[in-house]
């Protein structure tokens, strides 16, 4: 085996079955798990009873259609409402009101609907409860109420109000989305290919700066046990520094598989098994099954990964030379983060926009290129948006020019010990033989 | 045979020159010593023979190899600053340091079940590097220093943190390799601990080769003027041209000579003053020779 070879073995092995290597790659999936388990249980646990609601209508005209409208029921089978109407004198009385205040905060109801006379010309109705934070109940009971006063004011017009709703409801269209591509067209979905390009894109951000600080750790863990001198003595100081990049490289490509076979997995098969086990499909897992994984995707995303890791591998290695312990390697970091974070928030408008003369500049810069890149081909998939090839060069080119002069920086640095350097030291280190 | 050559290298770092046109050789089989003080460029030397920093001018070459890399996995080197990997096996470890000598993974393996056995590490090889004794991590590195067998041997302050047991452990290893033929570089500021060892040393002073050559030469041609004297009487005789310099220590008094004062002749006109109980020509010893030559320049 080549020296190159036992680098990278010793760096992936010693850390693929390390707890926290096995616990980072599960928890992912773990907390998948828990995020649907946990909303089909709590879903369960904190299920709503009947709501108990009075109404006092003092037209006479809305109740009967309104409680109409509200036949739903509850997941136990039960009423989401019951209703009851609370007659009263014109005009009402303060005392009716108290009453049902009593009533609400004695729980004997949950609260009164009070449907003014002149409700069709103030279109406003008062609606008093002990809790009246859940609006999508409230939606619903505004909805049922402006339709009701919507027919009146239609009947009173001469119209046949419910013939009208029958036709205007005919009458929804739906806006199937289509791409058009070279060879043809091709339906998609917008919310779920935005959302995957989303999720890919933060995934590649993330997984670029924890193995990227795996790096720096993994340098600084060397020199400040004082295992490089060692170590370099039978390895050229650069063929050691790639050593580590790829041997963390492939621990983070491992780590992206499984995590990736297990999203593709859960995908295909997750749906089919809570429906067996009669279970209703919570919401996400439906966005899940809309996000489809290309293969194209996948290489490229793979691909990127590669690419942009090898790229901050590069800042990260650097720092890791520079500094002798992981606290004084943090505040360097920062501006690396940063850097990265940016080219995530860039993602966002290209994501939406991925055809903009800025879309397409933003994407050649090196340091932007892995996530902006990726979420420009990712959105428009299965058409290869422009400068995508050049991108790969030119990341490609950067990736070698700064593994060149970083190179220098790590030999240099891995035998210095004692004081940090500033930058501007560091730099004169390339020029040394 | 010259198993060694280091034709005029030099080294700066910056502004800082570590190593002057530093020139020597050495002899195969022989154990060298390379001596100076802290910051005489001892390690930058080293540094450059294997192949860690690149000298800016000068020539090494090894077994008449001038690919100091390739020439590379022939040494074994224990620098000054060692460590291990300490969240690594013991048995990894040493099988990753050989691979990195490209030694096949057999051979290596019985080499290492060898060692641990020989010094007594035989049921730490699947334990923790972490979980060792300092001692015993020493006895690891000293293990992966030689563990491939190497033509030369480079020890950076090598008795730097051992423990008594483990100095003479390492003292009888070296003898052993060496009868076998190893060549062996002892690079110290402790210079009393190695003069037993070496049979040529080279003394760097500033980056520069200040002396080098046979021990027993350089000592014949530097002792013969010091003197260890015992005496009852008026020390008043040390007053005395012929004397460089001495050091009265009550019961005994050390002294050098000029240079071309005859040690006989100065015992008779001593004799003739005081009462000589014990006079002896001491060999200087290599911190007398180095400190002499510092001053001197």
């Amino acid at each position: 085996m080549s020296k190159l070879g036992a680098v990278i073995q010793r760096e992936y092995v010693t850390r693929v079955r390390t707890k926290g290597f096995i616990i980072g790659t599960l928890l992912f999936p773990l907390i998948i798990i828990f995020l649907f388990g946990g909303i089909f249980i709590f879903a369960q646990l904190f299920a709503p009873s009947t709501k108990n609601y009075a109404v006092i209508d003092q037209t006479g005209k809305v109740y009967a259609d309104f409680v109409k409208l509200l036949p739903d029921t509850l997941k136990n089978g039960k009423p989401k409402f019951a209703f009851h109407q609370v007659q009263t004198t014109d005009p009402i009385s303060e005392r009716t009101f108290s009453v049902l205040q009593k009533q609400i905060v004695n729980k004997e109801i949950d609260g009164y609907i009070f449907i003014p006379k002149n409700v069709i010309a103030t279109k406003k109705v008062k609606y008093a409860a002990r809790n009246v934070s859940d609006f999508e109940e409230l939606n619903d009971l505004q909805r049922s109420l402006s339709r009701v006063i919507a027919n009146l004011r239609l009947s009173e017009k001469g119209f046949p109000a419910e013939e009208i709703r029958q036709e205007m409801a005919k009458g929804w269209i739906q806006l199937e989305s289509h791409q058009v591509t070279e060879k043809g067209e091709v339906s998609k979905h917008s919310a779920s290919s935005f959302l995957l390009t989303y999720l890919l894109s933060y995934m590649l951000l993330l997984f670029i700066m924890t193995s990227g600080q795996t790096v720096t750790r993994s340098v600084i863990e060397e020199k400040s046990q004082r295992i490089t001198e060692t170590i370099i003595s039978s390895i050229n100081a650069r063929d050691l520094m790639l050593g580590k990049m790829l041997g963390i490289c492939l621990l983070g490509i491992t780590q992206l598989i499984v995590i990736g076979g297990f999203v593709y997995s859960t995908s295909i098969f997750g749906a089919p098994l809570f429906a067996k086990a009669g279970i209703q499909i919570p919401k996400l897992m439906n966005i899940l099954e809309n996000l489809h994984f290309s293969p194209v995707i996948f290489i490229f995303f793979i691909l990127f990964f590669f690419m942009g890791f090898f790229l901050y591998a590069g800042l990260f290695a650097a720092i890791g030379a520079m500094v002798n312990t992981n606290d004084e390697g943090q505040q360097f970091l920062l501006p690396i983060v940063f850097l990265n974070l940016m080219g995530f928030f860039i993602m966002f408008s290209v994501a939406k926009n991925p055809e903009t003369t800025s879309a397409f500049w933003a994407s050649l810069f090196p340091f932007f290129t892995p996530v902006v890149m990726f979420a420009r081909i990712a959105v428009m998939d299965p058409i290869l948006p422009s400068g995508a090839i050049i991108s790969l060069f030119t990341l490609a080119l950067s990736i070698i020019i700064l593994i060149k002069f970083v190179a220098k920086i790590y030999r240099v640095g891995i035998l210095m010990y004692g004081k940090k350097p500033s930058l501007k030291e560091a730099l004169k280190w390339i020029k040394y033989k | 045979m010259n198993i060694l050559e280091v034709d005029s290298i030099s080294k700066n770092f910056g502004d800082f020159e570590a190593v002057k046109e530093l020139s020597f050789s050495l002899e195969e089989g022989k154990v060298f010593g390379l001596l100076g003080p802290n910051g005489a460029g001892k390690t930058t030397t080293i540094r450059m023979i294997m192949n860690i920093i690149i000298p800016d001018s000068g020539k090494i070459s090894i077994m008449k190899n001038s690919d100091v890399e390739k020439a590379n996995n022939l040494i074994g080197y224990l620098p000054e600053e060692r460590g291990i990997y300490r969240k690594m096996k013991v048995n990894e470890v040493l099988l990753f340091l050989a691979k990195l000598k490209l030694m096949p993974r057999k051979t290596a393996q019985n080499e290492i079940d060898n060692w641990l056995e020989r010094l007594d590490l035989k049921k730490w090889k699947d334990k923790k590097v972490e979980e060792l004794s300092k001692g015993m991590q020493q006895k690891l590195q000293i293990i992966s220093t030689i563990l491939h067998k190497p033509k030369i041997l480079i020890f950076d302050e090598p008795f730097m943190g051992l423990d008594p047991l483990n100095t003479k452990l390492i003292k009888e290893i070296l003898l052993e390799l060496k009868e076998k033929g190893t060549t062996i570089i002892f690079s110290t500021h402790l210079m009393d601990n190695v003069e037993k060892l070496c049979e040529q040393i080279l003394m760097i002073n500033k980056g520069k080769n200040v002396l080098s050559g046979n021990l027993k030469t350089i000592k014949n041609n530097y002792g013969k003027n010091r003197i260890q004297l015992k005496f009852s009487g008026d020390d008043k005789f040390l007053q005395n041209s012929a004397v460089k310099n001495f050091d009265n220590f009550g019961n005994y008094v050390e002294l050098q000579l000029n240079k071309e004062i005859d040690p006989q002749e100065f015992l008779k006109k001593v004799c003739s003053q005081v009462q000589v109980s014990k006079f002896e020509i001491i060999e200087p010893s290599l911190n007398d020779i180095f400190i002499e030559i510092a001053e001197k320049n």
